[in-house]
This record gives C-alpha cells, structure tokens and sequence, in this order.
C-alpha cells in the first residue's frame, strides 16, 4: 500500500502508455495469438482448428518460403549496406564542417519520407523503363531494363531505397562519434598510426556498442518492411514474387484472402524469428561490441 | 478472444434481426419515421462527385433520413466493410462486387430483397437476366446497378496510321494475331505494340474459354479447363510475344488492374482489354481517341462475352432500417433523377427507361460505352455459374503464372499445368 502511495504520482504518469499498453497492444496480440490456432474469416466465428495453421506453413506453402527468401535477402542486403552507408555520411559529417545542422536535416530528410506512400510512388517512376535511372544510364549509351517490373532486378531497388534512408542510423552513428574521446586521435597521430588504422583500431571498437543498437534496431525495421513493396508491386508482391515481402504476404492472406487464423500464425512466426535474429545479435556481443568500463 | 466475442455477438444479433425485421419493416414502411442510413462504397473523386450530389437530392426529399456515407479505394474496401461486418457494426447500405455477393450472402451478411419487390424497389423493367445476375440460391440480394461487360479497345489513329484494320465483333483469335502483326508490319513508333498481354486477364481467359464451350468453373465449383487448356492459352501469347505483337512482359508488368497502369493508357500498346465501365476512366488518361468493340470470337464457336452486373447495392442483414435503405437504393437504380446523377460511372443502367431517361445528357464517350453493351447483348451468352470461394486468389495466380510464363521462366504447357495445379488446391483449400 505504501508503495503505491509513494510511487502513485508515477503511475499516473504512466497510465496513458500504460492503458494504451493492456489495452492496444497486449489484449490484441493475445487476441491474435489465440486467433493463430483457427480458421477465422471475418464473417464467421473462429473455429479452432490447433496447430493446423502453423503445420501447413512448413509442410505445404510454397509462398511462404518464397516470401521468407525475399525477406532474407532484403534483411542481409539492405541491413549493412545502409549501416555501412550511415556511418560514413556520420564519419564526413563529423568533422566539423559548417552548417552542420543544415547538412544533418538534408540527410535526415529521406528517412521522415522514407515510409510515406509518395516516396515509393517516386520510386516507382525513377526506376520504370523510361524513367530517370534509365534515362541516365541512357547518356552513357546502356539501355536498362524495366527494374521494378524484372523479377531479376525488382528486389534491388528495394534495396537501394532502403539504403537511402540511413538518417536515423546515421544520427545516431553521428551522437556515437561525438562519444570518442579526440586525444585518443591525438595520441595515436603521434604514435604515427595511419587514419585508417585509426578507424580500424579506435572509431570502430569505441563505437560498437552504437553499431550494435542500429543492428539491431534495422534488422527488426527490415524485416518488417512493407510500405514500399506494397506500392511498388500494387500490393501483388509481383512480378513472380519477386518483392512478395514476408509481411506483405501476411497482409495478403489477412485482408486479401481473410484468412486471418492463418494470417495470425504468420506474424507469431514472424515474432519468433525476429526474437531468433535479436538473440542471436545479443549472444554475439562479447565477440565484437567493446562496453567503455 | 476479443474477435470471438464480436463474431458471436454479430452472430446473434444478425439472427435476431433476420427474424424481427421484417415484423418491424411493415410497421415502420408506413409510418416513415426517421431513419438513419450508413453508407459505404468504393471509388474515385468523379464517384465521389456523383454519388454525393445523388444522396444530397434523395435527402432533400426524404428530410426524415439522415444519411452518412464513407468511401474509399478498392484496395481498402474489402478489408474495412469485412473488418466493420466482423465487427458487428456493419452499415445498412453496402455496394457489393458480383464475386463477393456471394460470400456475404451465404454467411447471412447480406438479407434478401425480394420482400422489397414492388413496394420499395421497383425493379420490373430490369429484365430477368439482370435480376438473376444479382440473386444468390434463387433469391435477390442486391439492386443491379450497371450492366457491364468485357471490351477491346483500341486507339483508331495508330491504327490507320499503320495501316492495319483494327479487330471489330467479328474478329476470330486467329484474326487478331494476324491483325497484330499486320500493324507492327506498318508500325513506325518502336516504343508501341500492337496489343497489350491479355494472358494474365482472368476474364478474357475466360471469355476464350466459352467461345469454345468451356468456362472457368463449373456450377459445382470445380475448374471447368484442364491443364492443356490453359497451356494453349499461354501458348497463344507466347505466339504473340514471340510476334512481337504484345507488349514485353517487363511493360506488362507494370499493370496493376488499373486504367492509369494499363499498356494503352501508358501509350505502350495499340489494343487493350478493360471493363466497359473503365473505358470513360481510360479515355479522361489518354490524349487520342479511344473506340470499344467486342473480344475476339470463335469461327463457328459460342459467344465468350456475357453481360455482368458492375456492381450491385445490398443491405446488410444487420441493418435496422432496411425498408429506408431499399427506398434510397431503387432512388439511386430505378428512378430517373437518383439514376441521371450517377450517370454511367457504375455501368450501363438495366432498366430501358433510365437508359433512355439519362441518354439526352450523355457525352460522346459514355455514347460509346452505350453502344458497345447495346451492340454486343445480341451476341452475348449466358452468365457463368457464380464462382467458388477462392477464385479471387486464383485470379492473383493467373497474374503470377501469365509473368512466369512471359518472362520464360516455365514453358506456356508448364505454366497451364501449373494454373490448373495451383487453382485446384486453393479451391480445395477454401471449399
């Protein structure tokens, strides 16, 4: 009783994010937890149905796995390009240079734009037959293909898109840097070690515990992705499944097919193999993430 | 667990109100109290326009009925009006698609009409086929809003231009493979081809697979083709594609079952297969002048194209004022003033009279759209059978397969097998 008079005026404050927590977040996703054991279509009543839903995922859906390799291909792909990608916008624009603030916005930009229906309409017109990128491709004579209407190519421009958002990493990458202490630096440019023993040797240990956030943080953002994939295949996921995102083939079998039992057991396989992913990154940080103590 | 308890709870009260209503609906048809109307549709901002000034007129004269309507784009429609029906809050008036009249109507979500018949919809003129086009198991579950049917259309100036005919109602398929070479014979620009790839198009599938007396289910439900059909279909294409008659499978690619991504709207092909109701939406997209005629036929083979409803307006079974509801649906379909604001947006209206009533005020264009349903009803066929739970997944498949095969990644017999593969199991999945 105590306790709660003394902590009471904290819990007030909470209550908003508290309630929305029960009420928003936890209660459906128990809710679609159980729902993942049956056949639920909207308009009838669930019907349980056990483990049916999550046996057919490995046994007999092609399109599962079909979804899952363009998820992995993405995650793997666009993942540490756009780390490697911020850190090096962070690396430039740590040098002090002026009107930082301004360059920082600039950059920034595309990762407020980056989920909005407009940038991936944008895409879709720079990357179409005749759109920009093969008009410019076109100066230095080479004809390039339809990309985001190739099975072959469609995926990469996801990719790159991806890619061009690296401002909330490379933000973060940038407060990071501002971390390492500079007689560091000092101390190593008497010694006569070379910048890019530096970078190997200070900015990159120092800086691990940041790598390792943005990992984690963009391998769950990635695997969730679907904005893009949704608008530039016109929510088919096509041409042959070729952007048939994991996710949004789940909203397919959702609200396309309702078949929201099944559509329910895919994000729980989604959960755990985000959960399996993270793990996996926390498990590995003895090996390469240095903690300053 | 929430879910659950919403489905239930619909379940029971769509029970109850199926069983009280009609009791209600006597009484309250001649007291007219007030009644309150939601309403939900899909479309565009020309829609929009249109529907609202209808419901604005309705309103006016019927003071007592206060109206809400909420649209949206196709897309998102199906998710929503299913998410508000599971959610026990559907709304009174439901525009319904002919493939999913069938789904809500089985599972109770829609009610039937007939008890409306002669009091508030006034239907008579409609003709049967229009009628039953909209009926379910014998009864009538939704207020034909437009007839609509399958079209070719073509842009006439690249056609002269190549100095080729264009196809019209009597051309055979094997016509119009020759039509479309004919034209890239005489074709000077290299970014257009003849024709747009039909093969992933459901309904022109469809459509030749009747002129040779198959269909694409049958009334019990299962496919109605084999494998080797559908093999000869895109093997048709391959033809074509070969030709270099139709357009590469990356430009065909880019169709996402809308007029602005169509082949011909994007100034890439010469021919393309729509609904009739999308030819004035294509039209308004294009700078030269688009003609409609019939699909290719069958030498001596059945008619393809049927007449369909565009779409229909229903009435939810949980809806408390459907008397209301139904006086404002036959205002929309049956009378002159509701049905001129509508225009041909939805489709060609059945009833004669309205197509006479509104034909003063139509455009050259929705001219057009009149003649093609009035110039091919003599040659059309019966409507198919309705279509089983699971074919709007088998349309996605036909999309994916058509690209598999257009981008060569299995031969046009592999990909006919694998249709007829992939359709047969999703149909066994769903049934």
């Amino acid at each position: 009783m105590g306790a709660i008079r003394r902590n009471g005026a904290g819990y007030m404050f909470l209550a908003p994010w508290l309630i929305g927590f029960f009420c928003l977040t936890l209660g459906p996703a128990l809710a679609s937890l159980y729902l993942s054991f049956t056949r639920f279509d909207l308009l009838n009543a669930p019907e349980f149905i056990g483990a049916q839903n999550y046996v057919r995922m490995v046994t007999a859906d092609p399109k599962f796995l079909a979804s899952m390799k363009v998820t992995l291909i993405y995650v793997v792909l666009s993942v540490p390009l756009k780390l490697a990608f911020a850190l090096a916008v962070a690396m430039v624009l740590n040098r002090g240079m002026r009107g930082l603030p301004i360059y920082r916005a600039i950059f920034y930009l595309p990762s407020l734009l980056g989920t909005s229906v407009a940038i991936a309409v944008l895409w879709r017109q720079l990357f179409a037959a005749d759109g920009m990128v093969n008009g410019i491709l076109a100066q230095f004579g080479i004809i390039g293909p339809s990309w985001i209407s190739n099975p072959n190519y469609s995926i990469y421009t996801l990719v790159v898109l991806s890619v061009w958002q690296f401002g909330s990493p490379m933000i973060i990458f940038l407060a990071g840097l501002r971390q390492i202490p500079t007689d560091m630096y000092e101390a190593a440019s008497l010694d006569g070690a070379s910048p890019s023993r530096q970078f190997w040797r200070i900015t990159l240990p120092l800086l691990s515990p940041v790598i390792f956030f943005n990992l984690v943080i963009q391998v769950i953002e990635a695997f969730k992705a679907f904005t893009p994939a949704f608008v530039i295949s016109g929510g088919s996921g096509g041409p042959i499944n070729s952007t048939l995102f994991y996710t949004l083939y789940l909203y397919q079998e959702g609200f396309s097919y309702f078949r929201m039992g099944y559509a329910s057991a895919l994000a729980w396989v989604l959960v755990a193999i985000i959960a399996v992913f993270t793990a996996i990154s926390f498990l590995t940080t003895k090996y390469w993430v240095h903690y300053d103590d | 667990m929430n879910m659950s308890h919403f489905g239930r709870r619909r379940f029971i009260g769509a029970g109850l109100a199926a069983m009280t209503l009609p009791l209600l609906a006597g009484t309250r048809a001649s007291a007219q109290d007030a009644a309150n109307i939601r309403m939900i549709w899909w479309g565009g901002d020309e829609r929009a326009r249109r529907t609202n000034a209808a419901i604005d007129l309705f309103k006016k004269a019927n003071p007592q009925t206060a109206i809400q309507a909420e649209f949206m784009g196709w897309d998102d429609y199906w998710a929503r009006l299913a998410t508000q029906v599971a959610g026990g809050n559907a709304p009174d008036f439901i525009q319904m698609d002919y493939r999913y009249m069938f789904e809500y109507a089985r599972r109770g979500a829609i009610r039937p009409l007939d008890e409306y018949l002669g009091n508030q919809l006034k239907l008579e003129d409609f003709g049967k086929v229009n009628l039953d086009s909209c009926s379910v198991d014998g009864k009538l579950y939704g207020g034909n809003v437009g007839v609509n049917a399958f079209a070719l259309v073509f842009d006439a100036k690249a056609w002269g231009e190549a100095g080729a005919t264009p196809p019209d109602l009597k051309t055979t398929w094997d016509g119009f493979a020759e039509k479309c070479a004919a034209f890239m014979k005489g074709n000077k620009n290299k970014r257009v081809s003849a024709t747009a790839d039909g093969s992933g198009q459901e309904t022109l599938f469809e459509i030749w697979l009747r002129t040779q007396g198959k269909a694409l289910y049958n009334p019990d439900g299962t496919l109605a083709y084999d494998a080797a059909d559908a093999g000869r279909w895109f093997a048709y294409w391959a033809e074509m594609r070969k030709a270099g008659s139709c357009v590469a499978a990356d430009v065909q690619a880019l169709h996402k079952q809308s007029p602005e991504t169509t082949p011909i709207v994007n100034g890439r092909s010469a021919i393309d297969f729509v609904h009739s109701n999308q030819f004035e939406g294509c039209q308004k997209l294009v700078q030269f002048e688009l003609t409609a005629t019939g699909t290719p036929v069958q030498d001596g083979g059945k008619p393809g194209q049927y007449l369909k409803p565009s779409q229909l307006f229903a009435i939810s079974a949980a809806s408390k004022n459907p008397a209301a509801t139904a006086r404002l649906i036959n205002f929309l379909i049956a009378e002159p003033e509701g049905a001129k604001l509508l225009g041909l947006d939805r489709g060609v209206p059945a009833s004669p009279a309205i197509r006479d009533a509104i034909a003063a005020d139509l455009n050259p264009n929705a001219r057009k759209v009149v003649d093609l349903i009035s110039s091919i009803t003599p040659l059309v066929g019966a409507l198919p059978p309705a279509p089983p739970r699971g074919a709007g997944e088998i349309n996605e498949v036909q999309i994916r397969i058509s690209q598999e095969a257009a981008f060569e990644a299995v031969t046009p017999e592999q990909a006919g097998a694998n249709l007829v593969d992939e359709a047969t199991a999703i149909l066994k999945r769903a049934g």
